[in-house]
């Protein structure tokens, strides 16, 4: 096999070192940690150039990031979960800036109850912010994204920063083969950072975010804003075949297995998705045509693409391992207002919760949405959300909170 | 409905006005709504403030485009684009102005629009009170006049608005004496209760994409206060004694408006457009060079020149 072993967490600060970053403000969390030490110590060797700094906080890490990227410098930075959500406000600041830096997200489940593995409500609050998102599925993924990211980041038409995402645990801390790029081949796929917009000059000052206190200019940059993550899906296609004409590997804005004949579709993100295709290659030896959509780009949402893959099928699951409590999992309703125009839309949409903190995806969870799926095909009839858990563990619930309370089971 | 729409400048009680036509149309037993708006800024900016004034539900919010009044608290704020006094003003809407003119020198020196009424409120105010600070109770007393409340309910609501800030009887009292004066005393002038035809769809249009330089909320340009020219906003204006100035450039540093330039032999230069009159120069200098002057209503300062 061909490559290194190596984390996700590895592998994202290997992104940042070949991406020749200038600045890397630093605050440590659970399961992200590994990154900011791997970078510290090439700072500290010299093996990188950039600046580390440790902040105080997230919120100041996402400051110090935003402000150097404003001077030009390109800049590199990583959080997770609570970590994410205490930078949320200066993440608006930042988009609003037009300061394309890159944020590595490891995602983990938010308090409370506090835990440490992942799902996806952590960068799913990030969903409006203005930042891009692209969700890795392989360690590989998480280092070849990071480079993406900083080409569309850094193009006149975009101008926005991106969250490169992998999950806690499952990429964060797993290891498998990843093959390193050649520096000199990156410097090729990544020119100099050289913003018009941006910088930092005695002589020449300037003003970013200004206030503007009335709704019309307000509104121009919020649709600017807009308009440049929107044009992302182009420089993304662009990105990516500059990348796979270097580097040999593709990445589009979503990625289709076994969907050729597919009947019954099931769309997953991140890492799952790996499970996703296995359960999808189990179901495909019983002679059922399923097929999975993994979503990469989040943000912009890349509607045409996924309207092309799931039009004309018979019934569609969307795996949300995110809950937004009173209405459901989040990509789902994504996926559905999407899908709504679609004369060949899917004759049932099927909302599967699963993965919440962690929580195994096991095989005989993806066989139950799989026939669930397909029942409600059959009937034209949607259904869910249906939480993925069983009879087992809710009788390893029930001990839980027996003792917890202290009760007489 | 009623629609009636005053404007000051910071300080000067436009808002608490709009909340006692407000309060004393409610008091009289119609559905009333009254808002203010106003930026991050301080006394003497402009501020607008909308009441409203109906006997049903009234399904309108914010900003009051076709007013059938205005009210304009200083007289200043006509000739300032950015206080937009005009807007929406035609012959049918009833205008009062708070001026030592008359509706027909106002109008002959303004050419403003509208069926024109002036007091002078600033002039009773400082007969009556000794001084010059917030009109807002009698310019919630010319509006009720001119809208047709009653004397009581105006006040009425002048009490409870004014106890709400925390004025003490005695000075509460005082106003209402003298607001009603100004209720008295305004010239009525007719207010249209005429339908206005419904707005005709506006022709949409969306933004291109642009370059981040043009795309972004970002300021390069020096000196870009053009638009808002904030030395109307001044109380008191900084003034040079010349022959105390040692040259130390301490004024020039601490100006936070950047409206102080320096000449070639170390003398401060203040752009008295955009000087906002917050004295931090005459504070900071250490020989009393820079002094404040009070400045005069009409004169000046409050047409920002």
């Amino acid at each position: 096999m061909e490559g290194e072993m190596m984390t996700g967490n590895l592998a994202a600060a290997w992104g940042a070192r070949l991406a020749d970053v200038d600045y890397v403000p630093a605050f440590p969390i659970t399961p992200q940690t590994e990154i900011v030490e791997a970078l510290a110590k090439w700072c500290e060797s010299g093996a990188m150039a950039a600046r580390f700094v440790t902040l105080d906080s997230e919120h100041s890490m996402m400051t110090a990031a935003g402000a150097a990227a404003a001077t030009g410098a390109r800049v590199f930075t990583a959080t997770s979960s609570q970590g994410l959500l205490y930078a949320l406000e200066v993440l608006y600041s930042v988009s609003g800036w037009r300061a394309p830096l890159v944020l590595v997200n490891v995602s983990r489940a938010l308090a409370a109850p506090i835990t440490l593995e992942p799902d996806h409500n952590d960068v799913l609050a990030a969903r409006d912010s203005g930042f891009l998102q692209i969700h890795a599925e392989t360690c590989q993924e998480v280092l070849d994204s990071i480079l993406m990211a900083y080409r569309i980041a850094e193009d006149e038409r975009v101008m926005l920063p991106v969250i490169v995402n992998l999950d806690g645990f499952y990429l964060s801390f797993t290891r498998e083969p990843v093959i390193m790029p050649d520096p000199d081949q990156v410097k090729l796929f990544l020119p100099p950072f050289r913003p018009a917009h941006l910088g930092f000059k005695a002589s020449a000052p300037h003003a970013l975010g200004v206030a503007v206190l009335s709704g019309t200019p307000y509104s121009y940059f919020r649709h600017q804003m807009h308009l440049a993550a929107m044009n992302a899906l182009d420089v993304h296609r662009e990105a990516a075949a500059a990348f796979e004409q270097l580097f040999g590997r593709r990445y589009d804005v979503v990625e289709g297995y076994r969907l050729d004949d597919a009947e019954d579709v099931l769309v997953m993100t991140n890492a799952f998705a790996s499970k996703g295709k296995a359960a999808v290659d189990v179901a495909r030896a019983e002679g059922k045509r399923v097929g999975l959509l993994r979503l990469r780009m989040i943000r912009p949402w890349p509607a045409d693409a996924i309207r092309q893959a799931l039009q004309g099928r018979r019934a569609v699951a969307v795996l949300d391992q995110n809950l937004s409590p009173g209405q459901g999992g989040i990509l789902f309703q994504e996926i559905a207002a999407c899908l709504y125009h679609e004369s060949l839309r899917p004759r049932a949409l099927c909302s599967f919760i699963g993965g919440l903190g962690g929580k195994n995806l096991s095989e005989g969870e993806l066989r139950a949405i799989f026939e669930q799926t397909a029942e409600a095909g059959l009937s034209g009839k949607g259904i869910g959300p249906i939480l993925l858990y069983t009879e087992a563990e809710h009788r390893e619930m029930v001990q839980l909170q027996v003792l917890a309370g202290g009760l007489k089971s | 409905m009623r629609a009636v729409r005053f404007h000051g400048r910071g300080g000067q009680g436009a808002k608490t006005a709009s909340r006692i036509l407000g309060t004393a149309a409610f008091i009289e037993g119609f559905v009333a709504q009254d808002s203010p708006i106003y930026g991050a800024e301080r006394r003497g900016a402009p501020v607008a403030a909308f009441t409203r004034i109906d006997t049903v539900p009234i399904k309108q919010r914010g900003v009051i485009v076709h007013p059938d009044l205005v009210v304009i608290a200083d007289a200043s704020l006509v000739g300032d684009p950015a206080a937009r006094v005009l807007d929406g003003i035609d012959d049918r809407t009833a205008v009062f102005v708070n001026s030592p003119l008359t509706a027909e020198q106002f109008q002959a020196q303004t050419s403003l629009p509208g069926r024109l009424t002036t007091l002078d409120l600033t002039d009773i105010a400082l007969q009556q009170f000794g001084k010059r600070g917030a009109i807002s109770a009698l310019l919630g007393a010319v509006a009720g006049r001119l809208v047709g409340l009653r004397r009581d309910s105006v006040r009425e609501a002048i009490a409870r608005e004014l106890a709400d800030l925390g004025l003490a009887a005695p000075a509460i009292k005082r106003n209402q004496t003298v607001a009603l004066q100004c209720y008295e005393a305004v010239q009525m002038v007719p207010i249209d209760t005429g339908s206005r035809e419904p707005a005709a769809p506006v022709q949409l249009r969306t933004p291109a994409y642009e370059p981040p330089t043009r795309g972004t909320a970002r300021i390069s340009a020096a000196g870009n206060s053009i638009l808002r020219e904030t030395g109307g906003w001044r109380t008191f204006r900084p003034v040079l004694v010349p022959d105390k100035c040692n040259g130390c450039w301490l004024c020039f540093a601490y100006c936070p408006d950047g409206v102080i330039s320096m000449t070639k032999d170390d003398r401060p230069v203040i752009d008295y457009t955009h000087c906002k009159g917050c004295q931090i120069c005459v504070h900071e200098c250490p020989t009393e060079a820079l002094v404040a002057e009070r400045e005069k209503e009409g004169g000046v300062a409050w047409k920002a020149k």
